[in-house]
């Protein structure tokens, strides 16, 4: 999912082959797997300081990272990630086991028993059950947002209070690292918000409902939006309980201010360190800093609306290629991931392990080249060195015009965007092109300049002002959510650039019924490269995620953030 | 003009002023093309939604009707719903302020001791170095950027002091059992130190050179000369004659700084995250949320009238001649 600024995770690790590396602190015990020699003492508060904020406690409408993680904290997932021998592997959260039927449309679940909602109602697989169908029947609109997580999926039933089944069209390839990817709801809580139209699964707030209903591993005792939210953990909890006594998760709007409190003993854990302060971490005897390939790229996002009205020459991906050969890519990583980032070609990103397609590009920085282009492309210079795209003829006509568009930036990002865009705008002028950033306020505001007031998939209304935009997305180990967003269903939803590109969506739905995994990495692919081709985004960089905890703590597996809920569960104290 | 007229008047003068500042306040979030629910940003704001909004806000009425209702509502408190939590903005704003004004009040309490002893040491002890000493350390702390003391304060002064650098309580403060009032009450001090500090420091420059300034000028009167030539000491002269005479200025400057502090708080609290009214102002600005926004606005407005309304009550006091002016 995306963090996007979005999305949801904040990161991690890179999955299957890659183990994760760190402990890059002086407290050499703790690896960022979770293993360490201090002696385990259960209880304590475990402060956890963060840049990202909870937005939402709502599965159905949410774009934060952070609220991603307080929703794994809070309501049970039939699966999620685990430690393995080689990497990350699925395993059941609330699922016991699981089993296939022989033609691989139906899987079944069994759930583990004994589970409760914080409310005191008991955590059956009707829930299950309802969530699922729920999606489904609004997956066009008010769960469209939690709809990826169910492609295919036909409905799905409980069998008895332990057992669940769900129906496919077809046998999936990704049925267990889809299902990860999906929060159970209470049904007595949230059925009676349906309605004719399912409109209020959207616009309800959990958050402002307090006590929220959960079954996960914790409850919320309170919740602050851009300040400190509490958990404690819930006696009803299907799995292993937490080993702190409390967490607590602070939202900081000045990461300086963190990192000092981190430094005091304020704060147990932060969550993301901000690049430029690895290396004083680094130095501290009390800190341990752990380094993980990230799952977050950053990119150029182009509005790719085929019915755009202004502008439209950025439709061409020949004059997006050009403008982005212009951007020193080289230098963002320098100068605003302090050397913690790789480059990225394709939007699924490293995470993704095999399934990032490693032909895409590269793309070369070589402005000259790119400059040729534009130039052969006929957009000439003016008299003040700005270059001039010519009048067009035809439905979508527009007159000649300078080529001076506005980037908007969010201002809830985890780099400094702002550091990144002047690099970018340094670029696009010796291309000949002027950006203005358009700071466009937090990510739910930010987003919403990019749908626009009347985004509407199935009118194919929306995406019609805006030109570009620079943000992230935060990518999953499978590249299914990611491949997502750039389709036509996610309009309104996960969509920020307006693309509709039919063939791609077909391709899309079928590469989640590809169960022979080198049939599906090949179509996986070759989508990436269609975006990749169409300049859908320009992809910038990779960065790493970097956490950093005292040593009082360990337990801290880093490459679990946002994977699973031992990620929040398994930090105990040392003496 | 006897003093109740002057009193009067004055009163008079500052409701006009309100007045003109809530059409102000309604024009100004006006008169940008389109209205606030143009504005509006969220995934939910279709257009039936913002329909919807508009006509809760009103503004499908026309601009007269909208004034009356505007007015109308003000003077029955109501200061509309916000449109990110769909709660009262009186409500909402309650508890900012009420993080807000003890710390501006500590900062400004601190400025306004130390910046009127520093000042006043320095007029006394002119072109000593006591008074160089004053006068450019007043000069350095008045030409600092808010916002670049207040992340000097967090890395060179809050580890030194062992105080917390965000937020306004500790997030485990009560989490595992009840906190008693006197701990929620020493923490809460604790969390206000710093941002308090920023501001105190930044308005102690601007004290003490007024004061200084002030002092300076009215130690050059003839009756000092007077004094001094009747043989009173030089304490006696600044205290009895001179710092008396200063203070018109000296309350002008703090009755203004009061009724702007609040918008200036704004760069603090992004600093040190605490949740008063300037991030409050970040976030209304950041969700373009305009009940909240006109609100705020009109909140510095009548803050910044109510204190010159205050200064303009004290010159009567302090100074009775300006009745006769």
């Amino acid at each position: 999912m995306r963090k996007r600024a979005l999305l949801v995770i904040a990161v991690m690790a890179l999955v299957v082959a890659v183990p994760a590396c760190g402990g890059d602190g002086d407290s050499a015990e703790d690896t960022g797997t979770g293993k360490t020699d201090g002696t385990p003492v259960k209880g304590g508060i475990l402060r956890v300081g963060s840049i990202n904020y909870i937005d939402s406690l709502n599965p159905f409408n949410y774009i934060e990272s952070q609220a991603y993680q307080a929703m794994l904290m809070i309501y049970p997932q039939l699966v999620q990630y685990a430690q393995g021998d080689d990497g990350l592997v699925i395993e059941g959260d609330w699922a016991e086991s699981w089993e296939t039927s022989p033609d691989g449309k139906d899987w079944a679940f069994k759930l583990k028993p004994g589970g409760e909602w914080s409310d005191g109602t008991p955590l059956t697989a009707n829930d299950a059950a309802w969530t699922i169908n729920t999606i489904i029947e609004y997956a066009a609109g008010p769960t469209a947002v939690a709809a990826p997580a169910l492609a295919h999926v036909v409905s799905a039933e409980a069998t008895d209070e332990n057992s669940l089944v769900i129906h496919y069209d077809a046998p999936v390839g990704n049925v267990l690292a889809q299902l990860e990817q999906l929060f159970i709801v209470p049904q007595h809580v949230w059925e009676p918000l349906v309605g004719a139209n399912g409109k209020n699964l959207k616009t309800f707030h959990p958050e402002q409902n307090l006590p929220v209903v959960s079954a996960g591993a914790y409850t919320i005792k309170e919740y602050e939006k851009k300040g400190t939210t509490v958990f404690i953990p819930w006696e009803g909890y299907y799995g292993e309980p937490s080993n702190a006594e409390a967490v607590t998760l602070t939202y900081f709007t000045n990461s300086d201010s963190m990192i000092s409190e981190l430094r005091q003993g304020n704060l147990d854990w932060v969550d993301q360190v901000p690049f430029n302060a690895v290396k004083v971490l680094e130095e501290d005897d009390n800190l341990v800093v752990n380094k993980v390939p990230g799952a977050e790229t950053t990119n150029i996002t182009w509005n790719s609306n085929p019915r755009k009205p202004k502008n439209r020459e950025l439709l061409d991906p020949q004059v997006k290629k050009a403008l982005s050969m212009c951007v020193d890519r080289e230098r963002i990583i320098e100068v605003v991931f302090n050397g913690y980032a790789s480059l990225v070609e394709s939007l699924v990103g490293h995470i993704a392990g095999p399934m990032e397609n490693p032909n895409l590009g590269p793309l070369e920085y070589d402005c000259e080249a790119g400059n040729q282009m534009l130039d052969d492309l006929g957009y000439e210079r003016g008299s003040d060195g700005t270059r001039i795209a010519p009048a067009t003829t035809g439905e979508n006509a527009q007159e000649a015009h300078p080529m001076e568009y506005e980037v908007i930036t969010p201002t809830s990002t985890d780099f400094n965007v702002d550091r990144s865009f002047e690099i970018v705008q340094e670029g696009f002028a010796e291309a000949g092109v002027k950006l203005t950033q358009k700071v466009g306020g937090d990510t739910t505001a930010s987003y919403a300049l990019e749908t626009d007031d009347n985004c509407d998939g199935e009118a194919s209304t929306g995406y019609a002002t805006f030109d570009m935009a620079m943000w992230d997305w935060v990518g999953y180990i499978d590249p299914d959510f990611m491949l997502s967003v750039v389709t036509k269903g996610q309009w309104c939803s996960w969509s920020d650039t307006g693309w509709d590109n039919p063939e791609y969506d077909e391709m899309y739905l079928r590469q989640g019924t590809l169960v022979n995994p080198e049939e599906r990495k090949q179509l996986v692919w070759e989508m990436q490269q269609m975006i990749y081709d169409n300049f859908v985004y320009t992809q910038l960089t990779n960065h790493e995620y970097i956490d950093a905890h005292s040593d009082k703590w360990a337990g801290i597996q880093t490459d679990l953030n946002a994977y699973s809920k031992e990620y929040w569960t398994s930090p105990y104290m040392v003496e | 003009m006897r003093s109740a007229d002057y009193l009067i008047k004055r009163i008079l003068f500052a409701i006009v002023t309100v007045f003109i500042a809530i059409t102000l306040n309604f024009v100004l979030f006006r008169a940008v093309p389109g209205d606030a629910v143009d504005a509006l940003r969220c995934r939910q704001c279709s257009p039936q939604f913002k329909e919807q909004v508009r006509q809760e806000l009103g503004l499908d009425e026309s601009r007269w009707e909208q004034y009356k209702l505007y007015v109308t509502d003000l003077l029955h408190g109501d200061l509309g719903t916000s449109l990110r939590s769909q709660k009262e903005v009186r409500g909402e704003l309650i508890e900012p302020l009420k993080n807000t004004l003890p710390m501006i009040a500590l900062g400004t309490l601190f400025a306004i001791v130390f910046g009127t002893i520093t000042g006043v040491i320095s007029a006394w002890r002119r072109d000593t170095v006591l008074d160089k000493t004053g006068l450019w350390t007043s000069l350095a702390f008045y030409s600092m950027p808010t916002q670049w003391l207040g992340l000097l304060m967090v890395l060179f002064v809050a580890g030194a002091l062992g105080l917390p650098t965000s937020g306004i309580e500790d997030p485990t403060l009560g989490v595992l059992g009840d906190a008693s009032t006197w701990d929620v009450m020493v923490d809460r001090l604790r969390h206000m130190i710093l941002p308090a500090l920023t501001l105190g420091l930044v308005l102690y420059g601007d004290y003490a050179l007024i004061t200084r300034s002030a002092l300076l000028e009215t130690l050059g009167e003839d009756y000092v000369l007077t004094a001094r030539a009747k043989g009173l000491s030089n304490w006696a002269i600044v205290r009895k004659h001179g710092l008396r005479n200063a203070l018109l200025p000296i309350t002008t400057l703090i009755a203004l700084s009061l009724g702007f502090i609040i918008g200036g708080s704004i760069t603090i609290e992004y600093v040190f995250s605490y949740p008063g009214i300037g991030l409050e102002t970040v976030e209304a600005i950041d969700q373009r949320d305009w009940p909240v926004l006109q609100a705020i606005f009109l909140l510095l407005t009548f803050s910044v009238i109510l204190f010159n309304l205050v200064a303009d009550l004290l010159y009567v006091k302090l100074d009775p001649r300006v009745v006769e002016a």
